[in-house]
């Protein structure tokens, strides 16, 4: 009379917990999950083929719309890969702001994850909070920048133009309030029971599955192992920094969360020291009109806020464009630990798994 | 028994609480009363929403003291354009000695705001303006140029006035 069968059935690609337009493809016995499957691809825009016809300098905007809510990391690799490849030297001054400005876009891409992962598991207020820190800094990119997400914020070379006057009252009045809202989120959800009950022993991804699926970022934090870019291989001005690498060892969506929060006071630590530190002089190295490269080709890995995001060019002699453009996006390959994550568990339990990987649909189809 | 007491009394939530009952209470009982609200969100379209001096709106081209369009046409900011909306046809005009624009076709739909083009301009004659409100009911409404009344390079896009404030 009733048959025991699996259930197969859709997690998007328009569901409001799976960050943008993800699809999954699930195989359920009953409320277990055994088989799990991500679909992405709805988002392509052919990022990397787009670069390849365009002068190097044209690049950087099409890089700003992979990861949207981490524009200026994005950017940050994107001018320091060229950089490499064509043996350009960056003012101090312009790495240091650079560092500045990618720190606070650390802390706007955190934020935007606390929110949303939080608004999934079901805690609503944490949402409205961390949006209105998430304000100020969208402010300071806009006051700086010129726009608040696709940002274009720096230029091969160093930046465009100096801080703007009042940026620095800006940026320490933030950083003088954070604290305070960083232990009100803290109240709100580190002891909450629900939030516990959510996240303890949910999701988990031992440290070797980790390194065998090559995670990188606060998951791979999470699990015990100390890698981190800014420390392993030091780039702008982080060896000039001093700021410790937060781990946990119980691999689980709880000790991810605690990952974030203390890499967001290690981000407003090193912004403190940018702001107090911060050399005069020219924020832009001088550099020829048309940028045309010897055969080349360079990798460059930074530390976005999601993971590794590395860059992978190869120049043309004799051309103003890239033969070959690849990124490496963090989002993409962590996303294949997702199936790990799942299978196994509950139902409801996915869209913890998806929103601890910190997810970003325009990176991960590019 | 500490375990069971914790389960007992919700402390963990009643903290959580006090924060949002704390907020809760700063915005209320100072409502009306304080110069500057403790409000975080502004009524846009009744308020003017107010923008950085370095925003990066709609493209404008400038016109100098007498009234001359100051592009030379170098084409500068056609070459620079990462998506390709800029559109210029070289001409002269009398008793001007510099090239004339006679078009400057820009479509607005699939420029990207990157200021790459006002960067490029080495004569200072166009700006990216602060107008952020550009959408409109028409297609053609997007392709702006030189002629045209309300859809010109000159002046900021009219679209503005179909906000709820001029109702």
């Amino acid at each position: 009379m009733f048959k025991n069968e699996e259930m197969e059935i859709n997690l998007g690609p328009q569901h409001p917990s799976t960050h943008g337009v993800l699809r999954v493809k699930l195989r359920l016995d009953g409320e277990t999950i055994t088989h799990c499957k991500p679909v992405i691809g709805y988002l392509h825009r052919g990022v990397e083929k787009i670069c390849e016809n365009q002068t190097f300098f044209q690049g950087q905007v099409w890089t700003d719309r992979m990861d949207y809510c981490s524009a200026v990391a994005n950017n940050l690799g994107w001018a320091e890969a060229n950089e490499k490849l064509f043996g350009i030297t960056v003012p101090r001054r312009a790495q240091y702001i650079r560092t500045l400005l990618n720190e606070f876009n650390r802390l706007a891409s955190h934020l935007i994850w606390l929110a949303t992962h939080a608004l999934d598991i079901g805690a609503m207020t944490v949402f409205l909070y961390a949006f209105r820190e998430r304000e100020d800094i969208l402010d300071m990119n806009e006051a700086f920048c010129g726009s608040r997400l696709t940002t274009t914020a720096f230029r091969i070379g160093g930046l465009r133009e100096d801080m703007p006057p009042g940026f620095e009252k800006m940026a320490r009045k933030f950083l003088a309030k954070f604290p305070t809202c960083l232990e009100e989120y803290e109240n709100l959800l580190s002891e909450n029971r629900i939030w516990k009950k959510r996240t303890v022993g949910v999701a988990m991804l031992s440290a070797e599955d980790a390194i065998a699926l090559g995670v990188t970022g606060p998951v791979l934090r999470a699990a015990g192992v100390p890698y981190d870019i800014r420390k392993a291989f030091p780039y702008a001005a982080y060896a000039e920094m001093d700021f410790e690498v937060p781990t946990q060892t119980a691999a689980d969506t709880y000790a991810r969360y605690l990952v974030r929060m203390a890499e967001m006071r290690q981000s407003a630590r090193i912004i403190q020291q940018c702001l107090d530190g911060m050399p005069e002089g020219p924020v832009m190295a001088k550099i020829p009109k048309i940028l045309k490269p010897e055969v080349n080709e360079v990798y460059h890995a930074t530390e976005a806020p999601k993971g590794e995001l590395g860059y992978y060019l190869v120049g043309e002699k004799g051309s103003t464009n890239p033969y070959r453009f690849h990124v490496r996006a963090p989002g993409f390959i962590n996303l294949q630990s997702l199936p790990k994550m799942a299978e196994g568990g509950l139902i409801a339990d996915i869209v913890a798994a998806i929103g601890t990987l910190d997810i970003v649909l325009g990176e991960i189809d590019r | 028994m500490n375990k069971f007491l914790r389960t007992l009394i919700p402390s963990d939530i009643a903290k959580g609480l006090a924060i949002t009952g704390k907020h809760f209470c700063k915005v209320f009982f100072t409502a009306n009363r304080r110069k500057v609200p403790f409000h975080i969100v502004s009524e846009y379209p009744e308020v003017v929403a107010k923008v950085q001096p370095r925003y990066r709106g709609r493209l404008t081209l400038l016109k100098d003291e007498q009234g001359e369009i100051k592009c030379v046409c170098c084409l500068a900011c056609e070459k620079i354009c990462p998506t390709q909306v800029i559109t210029i046809e070289k001409g002269k005009k009398e008793g001007r000695k510099m090239p004339y624009p006679v078009r400057y076709d820009f479509e607005m739909e699939r420029c990207i705001f990157c200021e790459f083009c006002v960067e490029s301009c080495g004569f200072d004659s166009i700006i990216l303006n602060h107008q952020f409100e550009l959408a409109t009911y028409n297609r053609e409404d997007f392709s702006l140029g030189m002629e045209g009344l309300g859809q010109n390079m000159f002046e900021p896009s009219p679209v503005g006035k179909f906000s709820v404030a001029d109702d």
